[in-house]
């Protein structure tokens, strides 16, 4: 069962064709991350859902209920929807103190005030900053700020909470501090949500399905795992680089990557067409025969050498170096054919 | 510490020269004269008299009464006109908003007294508008009056609102009522528990500049508001310091009575405005809303009426005015004799010109260039020495300009001046540095402001000395806010009234004193010409000014 659905979903935004028909369902109790590049209609998207903006085609269901049919000319506005959201840039009202940030939604819904109290101290206590209550937001630091900005969300208990790049306004080990942070909170309050970033690590941690956008689409939805391990298209395995994209063909008994080199049939691959392999499934060697290639960068990473070479004129692959390769040395490259994968060119979108 | 050096010891005594006798002295000697009434025949006797004075003085309820119902009731009126233009502007997907906007600084071009003066063409006894509809008698003694004035006050300052309104429209982050709308909110709530506080700060901001100019303003009341019984405090200084008998003592204490009232609404204002956030400097996408055709309509009739009764009106009836030899029961004659008799060699008119633009020139020159050094000198200044010379600065602004014409009086007029300044030209002219000074100021400090300190540490660092870091890199950085500067200090001394009428020398004449003189001799036609030129010369300084700095910005 699903509470969420959109179908075909389709916006326009002066003469751009910002979404172009996304299907996304969302579970109970489960966190969806919507990972894409800059500028790929992910904050539409959840404006989209918030309320903020509206649909030009498709549909837009909570359960049962019509969030926005624009075919019907339906349409919830978005303070009766009973979401949430965390923005960027916080928005917190610089007007009001960390706790009246916080008791905003719980006044609008009525509530008495030692009930407000109570769950205004709860929701602070969550993010663990109850001692800065009476505090105005100007004087708290991003990571604070972004604190109270999840605690105000959460003390509402909305239905469904948005996340619009929430730590990408932070430093590095604050990002990694709060993701932390926030994992536990859904896990612990349950809560359904829907996060945003453009962060592979951030989406493969929150996520517990992941859908990948490019340009208005969206072009794999599924498990983190299942995103990579079985990339659908050319799009999803190199989206961030994650992994070589090659063009192939089997012949004479071979399948064969040119200017790279050849690797036994594999049966259940068509004769031709796009193949993928990841990073860390590729190492370099120096010795032996076949030093077809030249290594252009060899990067210490800490965990391991990312490793940069050319082949031929100017195929390029990614793979795992050692230490003491330096730019220049020929090199090949080792790998194993099992660990190929299939891209089907009838997944991508034209 | 920093090795920053800054302007240093040189420039603070600068400034304080500076400012001191463009500010603080002329203040000074106001305050004590009202302490002590002997101060200038050299006597410290009867301390205090001119407050005891004042304090029996008959009718002194009613005058501060007066003077603060009209600049408050003026800020609520440019409010309830300013605030929804300024919406229009910033929120909605108005067409032809270019032209709206400049329908709002038409108003903001023309003197108050000017505008009161075409009104009065238009509303009086058989003025325009009795000769073309016929003014019925109630109106034309309610605006004759306390409405009239407070109307033709708010019309002149609405644009500033309006404009104001817009920034602070646009400076809001959509995000925030977003959060509140997601939150169950609806609009209403959204606009009284986020919207309005937030623009609170910049509303009152732009109110108090309505109400501190209005509560200092002689001219509108002196031609409007005379035939009504309504004292009002510019005037009875005026009145104390010009006619028989002259009254300097109690002149002083109703002005720092006057500046009480100044300082106590800038004071409140500032504490009510503490806590405005000024961050913003994320840029971020405003959803503008369509408001259809009827509503497009309807915001264009708020534009076009409010443009109409600002600008459209009085102008007609100046130039009217300025171009009719008679009007008969058959209709009027025409002619350009008025404008002839205005440029004839020798004639008042065209001396009274040439007055204004010497006078003009040189001030608007002077305060942009003292007030750029200025600016720098006090953003660079650390401790104390920097509040000091921040409230010297921003005093003259903040009080009335009769004030500083009276404190000016008495500053030059003392025994111990040995030079004799006050009755010649250059008072005038010291005059109109005194009371502009902190607008130029003003304009630098927000430009220096935006200035990153590390320019001029890089260049010392490469040795440059103290006058060559000014010159080659602040200098450059603040010659943008100096032009606006100028312009603005050019426009306003062009048009500066009570300066100008307490100051002048016997026999010299500005503009605006020969606008208002001819006026109250009944030679309207002439007063409308000299408005009429006036308008137009500062208009077309406005014009040259902004598409010189259009080609420069196009160029780079
Ligand atoms: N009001 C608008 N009018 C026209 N185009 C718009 C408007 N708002 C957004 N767009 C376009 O829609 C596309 C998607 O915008 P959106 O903000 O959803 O991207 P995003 O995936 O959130 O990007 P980012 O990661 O940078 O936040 C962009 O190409 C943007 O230029
Ligand atoms: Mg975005």
């Amino acid at each position: 069962m699903s509470t969420l659905q959109i179908q075909a979903a389709e916006v326009r935004l002066g003469n751009t064709r910002v979404l172009r028909g996304i299907d996304l369902n969302v579970a109970p109790q489960t966190c969806t991350a919507l990972l894409g590049p800059s500028g790929c209609g992910k904050t539409t998207l959840l404006n989209v859902i918030a309320g903020a903006v509206a649909l030009d085609k498709g549909s837009l269901y909570w359960g049962e209920q019509v969030l926005d049919l624009p075919a019907e000319k339906k349409f919830l506005p978005m303070n009766q929807r009973g979401f949430a959201m965390v923005f960027q840039d916080f928005s917190l009202w610089p007007h009001m103190t960390v706790a009246e940030n916080v008791a905003f939604g719980l006044k609008i819904r009525k509530l008495n005030r030692s009930d407000r109290e109570t769950k205004v101290k709860d929701a602070l206590q969550k993010v663990r900053m109850e001692k800065l209550a009476s505090r105005k937001p100007a004087s708290l630091s991003g990571g604070q700020q972004q604190r109270v900005s999840i605690a105000r969300a959460l003390a509402v208990q909305p239905k469904l909470l948005l996340f619009d790049e929430p730590l990408s306004a932070l430093d590095a080990k604050l990002r990694e501090e709060l993701k932390a942070e926030l994992k536990l909170l859904l896990l612990e309050t349950g809560q359904t949500a829907v996060y945003v970033t453009h962060d592979q690590a951030e989406a493969y941690t929150l996520g517990d399905q992941v859908a990948l956008m490019n340009a208005g689409r969206v072009e794999q939805i599924g498990a983190p795992e299942r995103i990579y391990h079985h990339p659908r298209n050319a799009y999803v395995a190199g989206f961030l680089g994650a992994a070589n994209v090659l063009p192939y063909r089997q012949q004479n008994g071979r399948l064969e990557i040119e200017d790279i080199g050849h690797w036994p049939v594999r049966k259940d691959f068509p004769e031709s067409g796009l193949c993928f392999l990841r990073r860390e499934d590729v190492h370099f060697e120096t010795v032996g025969e076949h030093l077809n290639g030249t290594c252009l960068i060899n990067q210490f990473l800490g965990s391991h050498y990312a490793l940069e070479a050319r082949f031929g004129l100017s195929q390029i692959l990614h793979g795992h170096g050692k230490p003491g390769l330096k730019p220049g040395t020929p090199v090949r490259a080792v790998c194993d054919v099992h660990k190929f994968g299939f891209l089907s060119p009838e997944n991508s979108y034209v | 510490m920093s090795p920053h050096r800054g302007p240093g010891r040189f420039g603070v005594i600068t400034a304080f020269l500076l400012l001191g006798t463009a500010a603080g002295y002329p203040l000074t000697v106001l305050c004590l004269q009202a302490v002590f009434p002997h101060l200038l025949s050299g006597g410290f006797g009867e301390i205090f008299q001119p407050f005891t004075e004042m304090i029996h003085t008959e009718g002194l309820g009613q005058l501060m009464g007066n003077s603060l119902a009209w600049a408050g009731a003026t800020t609520l009126l440019a409010w309830m006109l300013g605030i929804p233009c300024g919406w229009f502007l910033a929120r909605t997907r108005l067409p032809g908003k270019g032209l709206a906007r400049l329908t709002l600084l038409a108003p903001v071009m023309t003197p108050p007294y000017v505008g009161a003066l075409c009104y009065i063409l238009i509303f009086q006894t058989r003025g325009f508008g009795d000769r073309i509809l016929g003014i019925p008698e109630p109106i034309r003694e309610a605006f004759f009056g306390f409405g009239g004035i407070t109307l033709v006050m708010a019309l002149s300052s609405f644009g500033y609102v309006a404009l104001a309104a817009e920034t602070a429209f646009c400076a809001l982050p959509p995000r925030l009522g977003d959060a509140a709308r997601q939150l169950g909110a609806t609009r209403r709530t959204v606009a009284y528990r986020v919207v309005f506080p937030l623009l609170l700060p910049a509303i009152l901001n732009a109110g108090i500049l309505v109400f501190l100019d209005t509560l200092s303003n002689f001219g509108v009341p002196a031609v409007l508001g005379t035939r009504a019984d309504l004292p009002l405090l510019p005037a009875e200084i005026f009145r104390l310091v010009t006619s028989w008998p002259l009254n300097l003592p109690l002149a002083t204490a109703l002005s720092s009575l006057l500046c009480l009232f100044a300082l106590a609404s800038v004071a409140a204002t500032r504490r009510l405005t503490r806590e405005a956030n000024g961050k913003g400097e994320r840029v971020f996408q405003i959803r503008r809303i369509s408001l259809g055709l009827w509503g497009n309509v309807w915001a264009w009739l708020w534009f076009g009426l409010l443009f109409i009764c600002s600008t459209g009106l009085p102008y007609t009836a100046m130039l009217c005015m300025s171009l009719i030899e008679n009007w008969q029961e058959s209709g009027p004659t025409w002619t350009f004799n008025h404008y002839n008799a205005l440029f004839r060699a020798g004639s008042g008119g065209r001396d009274a010109l040439t007055n204004s633009l010497r006078l003009s020139l040189g001030a608007a020159t002077l305060c942009a260039g003292a007030g750029g050094y200025l600016a720098y000198v006090i953003s660079r200044t650390r401790s104390h020495t920097r509040h000091l010379l921040d409230a010297l600065g921003t005093l003259p602004r903040v009080l009335p300009k009769i004030i500083l014409a009276v404190g000016l009086i008495l500053a030059w007029n003392a025994p111990w001046i040995p030079l004799r300044i006050y009755g010649t030209p250059a008072m005038l002219l010291l005059a109109y540095i005194s009371i502009y000074i902190s607008d130029a100021l003003n304009f630098g400090a927000a430009s220096m402001s935006r200035m990153n300190q590390g320019l001029e540490t890089a260049a010392e660092s490469l040795g440059a000395g103290r006058l060559r870091v000014f010159i080659q890199v602040v200098l450059p950085h603040l010659a943008p806010a100096l032009g606006a500067a100028w312009l603005m200090t050019f426009i306003v001394c062009m048009r500066e009234l009570v300066a100008s009428l307490l100051l002048l020398p016997p026999g010299m004449q500005t503009t605006a004193t020969f606008v208002f003189n001819q006026f109250e001799q009944g030679d309207l036609a002439a007063a409308m010409a000299m408005a009429t030129v006036t308008i137009g010369l500062t208009t077309v300084v406005l014009i040259l000014f902004q598409s010189i700095s259009f080609f420069r910005t196009k160029d780079s």
